[in-house]
């Protein structure tokens, strides 16, 4: 895959990317669309209940019934809405969602574009989708999307610096970005060779930051159902709402592989015995744990304040993650090259 | 922190245990013994003693009565009787009250119409909603003898 992009551009590899790409979406699309099943599903059995089962067998129809309804809904633009900006927000907002997942890789052979500063490109291009946020709620010319958006602006903003400092840890272990060679660094046979232990601040840190910067329960402020009328998509309907619950959930794909890739050593089979089983298993095996741990988490936690959701952010989070940084410094100095 | 991991545990539990939704449109939901549902009425029982429609505090029962068929007897016989499920209550006075169990609560609820005329709902209709008809009528919160002061 990654040696098309080295060669010379020529129509037939465009076409080649092209097509691949395409793949890969209705591969993310499917994730998506089973993602929200599975996440109501889970939360129903959480709650006692047994989660949607009409629409289909075992309710495995209800997704795809409401995302048809979503698209055959009338398309409204306010009249006093910022109309191009209205109409820009909900593709800026899938667009670096999906831009994301380009450097994931899933095994060792078996990915999109092997750059050498992936991780960086991930972080600088999920940035975007704040702007994303804020252009929604500006364009719609509205108090309550406008509140919303500058809320979920802060918080993204404010998480994403714990966020990119907790994974220095990962960096400065691996001595690279690039998401491959980080796998490779984490190999040796044992789940103790994974970043996850050696890492275990900064995986902490990178856990709570990460459901923040996905604006997931307990962090959902910028569209808490129970409070506020949506957040900063209020005025945004049928297709154009779907981009942007879509993106959200392309973001818990992005996350839940790069969790993966950077602290659950990716294709790394948990013990030397397991390796017969193919390294695509083990890393869709680790991402389904992570999703489903982000589901059990929304069907535990309640919200938490907007005064706290800051205070967590700079005043717990961001010195947590400056001292895994140190002392992972410290630990590499002493025992690793000393 | 401790209650956080406390928190998941619980949900983890809750989700291997037994549901406590019915698929209720689909399977009928059984009432226990002693709800108040909508009521049946036995003409045959009925000595038009009126009680019921005094006793009725959203006066939904209507009532008449006619002189008994046979000469010997004195005693009426019902000739129209009315319950208007848009103002009844179900509180089950009605039952309570009739000397002759004449009516009686059954576990039926469902009341929803397209029109508030189906409502009105007769002798007729009254007497044929025989089925799942309450048993033990004269029990209304007391334990029959013996029980406490």
């Amino acid at each position: 895959m990654g040696s098309f992009l080295n060669e010379q551009l020529t129509w037939g590899g465009v076409l080649v990317v092209f097509l691949w790409a395409v793949v890969f979406l209705v591969i993310v699309l499917g994730f998506v669309t089973y993602a929200i099943y599975f996440e109501r599903k889970v939360i129903g059995w959480m709650q006692f209940r047994k989660g949607p089962n009409r629409v289909g067998p075992l309710g495995l129809l209800q997704t795809v019934a409401d995302i048809f309804k979503l698209l055959i809904k009338e398309d409204t633009i306010p009249r006093k809405a910022d109309r191009l900006l209205f109409i820009l927000a909900p593709a800026l907002a899938y667009i670096p969602a999906f831009s994301v997942l380009v450097v994931i890789p899933y095994t060792q052979n078996l990915y999109f574009a092997d750059l050498n500063v992936g991780l960086l490109y991930y972080v600088a291009l999920s940035g975007i989708s704040a702007l994303a946020i804020i252009l929604g709620g500006w364009a719609s010319n509205n108090k309550y999307a406008l509140l919303g958006g500058m809320r979920s602006a802060a918080q993204m903003i404010s998480y994403e610096v714990p966020l990119v400092i907790s994974i220095v840890g990962v960096i400065l272990l691996s001595g690279s970005l690039n998401l491959r060679v980080i796998v490779e660094a984490q190999a040796g046979g044992w789940f103790w060779n994974w970043n996850v232990l050696p890492q275990i601040i900064g995986f902490a840190v990178f856990v709570i930051a990460a459901v923040s910067e996905l604006n997931r329960t307990p962090f959902d402020l910028p569209e808490a159902e129970s409070e506020l009328v949506a957040g900063y998509h209020v005025e945004y309907s049928g297709f154009r709402f779907a981009f942007f619950m879509l993106s959200e959930y392309v973001y818990v794909y992005a996350i839940a592989a790069l969790t993966t890739v950077l602290y659950l050593g990716g294709w790394h089979p948990p013990a030397p015995f397991l390796d017969f089983v193919p390294g695509i298993l083990w890393f869709i095996l680790k991402f389904v744990c992570i999703v489903f741990f982000l589901f059990w988490i929304r069907a535990t936690f309640p919200r938490i304040r907007i005064d706290q959701l800051m205070g967590l952010g700079w005043k717990v989070l961001l010195p947590i993650a400056l001292l895994n940084v140190f002392l992972t410094a410290i630990y590499i100095e002493l025992f690793i090259k000393g | 922190m401790n209650g956080l991991l406390k928190g998941l545990g619980v949900t983890l539990k809750a989700m291997a245990s037994p549901k406590v939704t019915t698929s209720y449109p689909d399977a009928p939901y059984v009432m226990p013994d002693r709800f108040r549902g909508i009521q049946h009425f036995i003409p045959e029982l009925c000595i038009v003693c009126n009680q019921c429609a005094r006793i009725c505090p959203t006066d939904c029962i209507t009532l008449t009565g006619k002189p008994n068929p046979d000469p010997e007897k004195k005693v009426k016989v019902i000739d129209t009787f009315d319950i208007n499920f848009e103002i009844c209550i179900l509180c089950d006075l009605c039952t309570e009250v009739c000397p002759t169990e004449a009516i009686v609560m059954t576990n039926h609820f469902e009341l929803s119409a397209y029109s508030r005329d189906e409502l009105f709902k007769d002798a007729k209709w009254l007497s044929d909603n025989n089925t799942l008809v309450r048993q033990d009528n004269n029990n209304i919160g007391a334990p029959a003898k013996g029980g406490a002061k």
